[in-house]
């Protein structure tokens, strides 16, 4: 960080900010992630350790877990590419429509995909059977590959379109004025330019592959990886110890992508930011290279529409694809029971977090960028671990640690959090899950804001006589509000969709809308669990409207730093 | 679907009236006054009062003061959990909630939470799973006075579980599907082991589902363990995947993603009612069946409304409900309403189920089946 930091003395009220900050941090990540490693070591949990060397079948598991991240992180990252250089270097007519359309997945619920995918292409599919004849093997590992390829590209495509756009056009003339061809500029300059970021999305699909536990339940079939087979030994064979020390396996290549990618980003950050871009980008032009392009981006689009018309079609049809006549009783099903008191627990619950989550990332990237020397780089990562620890790890780790009250010499310090006959119904540590998975966003957007503004103004305010406080309210927090507002959203976004650290600490009394679209789609009963994704994703789009009618007018590059940011 | 559905409504208000009209005139002092029907609940100033077979003579039992909630953990449908607890809610005036896991998804979870209990009645689902929670102590025997109409067959003779209703396995094929592969409807354990049928079989997985338990100790019964394991890795080549839950196998068959599920007859005849085309049939060699138990967990935390909660599922008010809701098996309470979508036991071959040897077998089985098929397979894939 080569910014200047303000005085080595830190104010009363920076003082505060850092002590609430680690202990928070300590109490919804550090202290549940030790509760694992901790939990593990019990027998059955050191039975499974010991067994990576010997039984195959755990083997097996792990060399599974490790293809599938491996195959999602390349194909997503493939797809994201290809769509974003469509975006940066194609001249064509839809190009925002292509930009949305590209990002919808970022909204949508975890099992919309992989139902939907097994509706439309599955071996009785409407398309691939009725309308093509053909009879595929989805479920396993080809269906998981496409089912989270399509719902995390868009992470990789927000990456590079970002880096794209910063690369530096003098490089692509210079290469041009010397003879070189389209394709050669590409794959010469342009490429190993972009190395950097394409690593980068390859290991962030990477670990969000290994860590879902939605899809291998629904479309996984036989194909056992590390989070199902930890969802198994917790809720099928009763065994706390084995499914902490199959999360442990899980956390262990998690962390050490995280690490390796946040080397990356920070080259990435010598590499490609070579000052504003000196001049325009020649957009391709030859046919041979724009048509296959093209058709190619289209083509992941309509693939995108058509699982949501499927999604939103199927809740209003009887049985999409067998009985296809017109209904509302999937609707009338999900508000005479499942839905109603879900959805009020889901949406309260997220409209609480989603506050605490973007103040506490503005907070950590205030004190990161301005406040902290020595500690800062600690501060960023640990703040980075609510998205770098598996939401499966997560919530395992929350129900070991606050189903029970913590007690620390007969006196009960923290309650009951987690699971039944805890306080206010368990809410409490769905609400820190929410939390801690959601503050990321806000602090890297808060980073990436804040590193554009000079730290001088900063300095005015406080040889003006204001306090640390004041300074951090009065200027720094104003001039990164619309980050701020721009992380909320992908906060709320977030909440709402998430299912696996919540599977574990859901209780009766706070049902979560996610957890209950599983039971559905387990149960086959495909029709209500639509309705109850396109409840959700009305809802999410709805509160996405509103927050982002409150960002117009800030200016689209503050918005547009913390998409690529998020 | 309609007229059982309004039949269901009128005999609840049929019973409704005869509890009315036994009851006395002034409310004070219930107890003791004759009633018309064992096991009903009904509720006067506050008190609830349940009807009691006591020295031939039935009269109101001894009252309850009920309030506050509970939350009952139920294994049935959506929709049959649903009617349950919103009409004892009614009845009663105890807010009721459920929430729907599977076999093995309540005993991990009323294990987790041993010290303090989410749970005060698990209702529904194969009593193999009571078992084995009565084994780890998860559940306390309670002589509801409503048990004494239910034939002994389908009752814990400690107490611990009670039968609510009973399902005979069967397969739920798709005969679309089936035509299309030249195969005929499935009668037997033995024809599901067709090479044609390769993954055109859907089952639940046995350490979370108590139905593909049920399959599982069906064939241990009829074959011996190690012979059973053997033919259930023989199936497992024509298994599709293990779903969670025991009756997700009747839409994936029902949407034509395979040919035949293994499931509750009832659960199949609720899908082909909903449009699937779909059709029961039973195994020649002779199926198993499941009683569906209530019990009452150990540590409940308002154990009155619990015990009432009890005493309300053995009732003929509270087992006629389920026609209603598209649940078709076969009512415990001799007086229960019978439906021509029951199916006749009595017709069917089936194996000498021994459900407190299921139970005391059922965790090491689940194991020994993870560790033998499923397992196995993994390492070949």
């Amino acid at each position: 960080m080569a910014l200047k930091k303000h005085g080595a003395k830190f104010d009363i009220f920076t003082k505060i900010a850092i002590v609430a900050v680690v202990a928070i941090i300590s109490l919804l990540i550090v202290v549940p992630v030790l509760s694992i490693l901790f939990e593990s070591t019990k027998p059955s949990g050191t039975n499974v350790f010991k067994s990576v060397l010997s039984n195959p079948v755990i083997r097996g598991t792990i060399k599974n877990t490790v293809w599938l991240g491996i195959s999602v992180g390349f194909f997503g990252t493939l797809i994201g590419f290809i769509l974003a250089y469509i975006q940066v270097r194609v001249e064509f007519r839809g190009k925002k429509v292509l930009h949305i359309l590209t990002l919808v997945p970022l909204v949508s619920p975890p099992f919309a995909f992989a139902t939907a995918v097994i509706v439309l292409f599955g071996r009785s599919g409407i398309i691939s059977h009725d309308l093509l004849g053909k009879t595929p093997m989805l479920y396993g590992y080809p269906g998981l590959v496409i089912v989270l390829s399509a719902s995390y590209f868009p992470v990789a495509y927000l990456n590079l379109v970002g880096m794209m756009r910063s690369l530096d056009p003098a490089i692509d003339e210079a290469a041009s004025s010397l003879g070189a061809s389209k394709f050669r500029i590409f794959r010469t300059v342009t490429l190993p330019l972009l190395i950097p970021g394409i690593t980068s999305s390859f290991l962030l699909l990477f670990v969000e592959a290994i860590a879902d536990l939605a899809n291998p339940l629904v479309i996984g079939g036989d194909y056992m990886v590390l989070s199902s087979r930890a969802y198994i030994a917790i809720n099928g064979e009763y065994d706390v110890s084995a499914g902490a020390a199959y999360s442990a396996l899980l956390l262990l290549p998690a962390l050490l992508v995280f690490i390796v990618q946040r080397y990356w980003s920070q080259k990435k950050s010598v590499v490609s930011v070579t000052g504003k871009p000196s001049g325009q980008i020649a957009p391709i032009k030859t046919r041979a290279a724009k048509i296959p392009l093209l058709a190619f981006g289209w083509s992941v689009a309509a693939f995108i529409v058509m699982i949501y018309v499927a999604v939103i079609l199927g809740a209003f049809i009887k049985i999409l694809g067998v009985n296809n006549s017109f209904t509302l009783d999937h609707y009338r099903y999900i508000f005479s029971g499942i839905a109603n008191s879900a959805l009020k627990s889901t949406v309260i619950m997220a409209s609480i977090a989603t506050p605490l989550a973007g103040f506490m990332g503005m907070v950590m990237a205030w004190l990161i960028i301005r406040k902290l020397k020595r500690g800062a780089d600690a501060l960023d990562f640990f703040g980075m671990l609510g998205i770098a620890v598996p939401g499966t790890v997560l919530g395992i780790g929350y129900a070991v640690t606050f189903n029970e009250p913590l007690k620390i010499a007969g006196h009960t310090v923290i309650p009951q959090l987690a699971g039944g006959g805890a306080i206010l119904g368990g809410a409490i540590a769905i609400m820190m899950v929410y939390t801690i998975r959601s503050s990321p966003a806000g602090q890297r957007s808060g980073i990436a804001a804040l590193q554009q503004i000079d730290p001088s103004l900063d300095e005015a305010s406080a040889s003006l006589g204001a306090s640390g406080g004041r300074t951090f309210r009065k200027v720094s927090l104003p001039l990164i509000k619309g980050a701020f507002l721009t992380g909320l959203m992908f906060a709320f976004a977030r909440s709402m969709t998430t299912l696996s650290p919540v599977l574990f600490i859901a209780t009766p009394e706070t049902p979560i809308l996610t957890q209950k679209i599983l039971a559905e789609s387990d149960s086959g009963r495909y029709g209500p669990a639509f309705a109850l994704c396109t409840l959700l994703i009305v809802i999410v789009l709805v509160v996405m409207g509103i927050i982002t009618a409150a960002v117009r007018g800030r200016g689209s590059s503050e918005f547009k730093t913390t998409i690529v940011a998020g | 679907m309609k007229k059982f559905l309004i039949g269901a409504v009128i005999s609840a208000l049929g019973f409704s009236l005869v509890t009315v009209g036994a009851a006395p005139a002034n409310a004070a002092g219930s107890t003791g006054q004759s009633c018309a029907q064992e096991g009903l609940v009904r509720k006067l100033s506050g008190v609830t009062y349940t009807c009691e077979r006591t020295n031939g003579s039935l009269k109101w039992g001894e009252g309850r003061k009920l309030s506050g909630s509970l939350t009952v953990v139920c294994g049935a449908t959506e929709a049959w959990c649903g009617a349950m607890t919103s009409a004892f809610e009614k009845r009663t005036g105890v807010k009721t909630s459920f929430v729907r896991l599977s076999s093995g998804e309540t005993t991990a979870r009323l294990e987790a939470f041993k010290s303090n209990p989410e749970f005060g009645v698990w209702h529904g689902g194969p009593v193999d799973g009571f078992g084995v929670a009565r084994i780890k102590g998860l559940i306390d025997s309670y002589a509801s006075p409503s048990r004494n109409m239910i034939p002994k067959n389908y009752k814990d003779s400690d107490g611990y579980w009670t039968g609510v209703y009973v399902g005979a396995l069967g397969f739920c094929s798709n005969t679309e599907v089936l035509k299309k592969l030249g195969v005929s409807v499935p009668t037997s354990w033995a024809s599901l082991l067709n090479s044609k049928l390769k993954g055109q079989i859907s089952t639940a997985h046995p350490a979370t589902s108590g139905t593909a338990f049920t399959s599982l100790w069906t064939n241990v019964t009829r074959l011996g363990q190690t012979a059973a394991l053997a033919y259930h890795a023989d199936l497992h080549k024509n298994v599709l995947y293990y779903t969670k839950s025991g009756v997700g196998p009747v839409a994936i068959a029902g949407r034509g993603e395979v040919a035949v599920g293994l499931v509750f007859s009832h659960d199949c005849v609720f899908g082909a009612e909903q449009g699937y085309p779909l059709k029961v049939s039973f195994p020649s060699e002779g199926t198993g069946y499941e009683i569906g138990g209530v019990a009452l967990i150990k540590g409940a935390k308002n154990p009155d409304a619990a015990k009432a909660y009890v005493d309300f599922t053995l009732s003929t008010e509270a087992q006629n409900l389920g026609v209603g809701v598209g649940a078709y098996q076969i009512l415990t309470n001799p007086y229960a309403r019978k439906d021509s979508r029951m199916v006749k036991l009595a017709k069917l071959k089936i194996v000498d189920y021994d459900f407190d040897k299921a139970a005391t077998s059922k965790t090491a089985l689940t194991a020994k089946f993870d560790a033998d098929i499923i397992n196995r397979s993994q390492v070949k894939g």
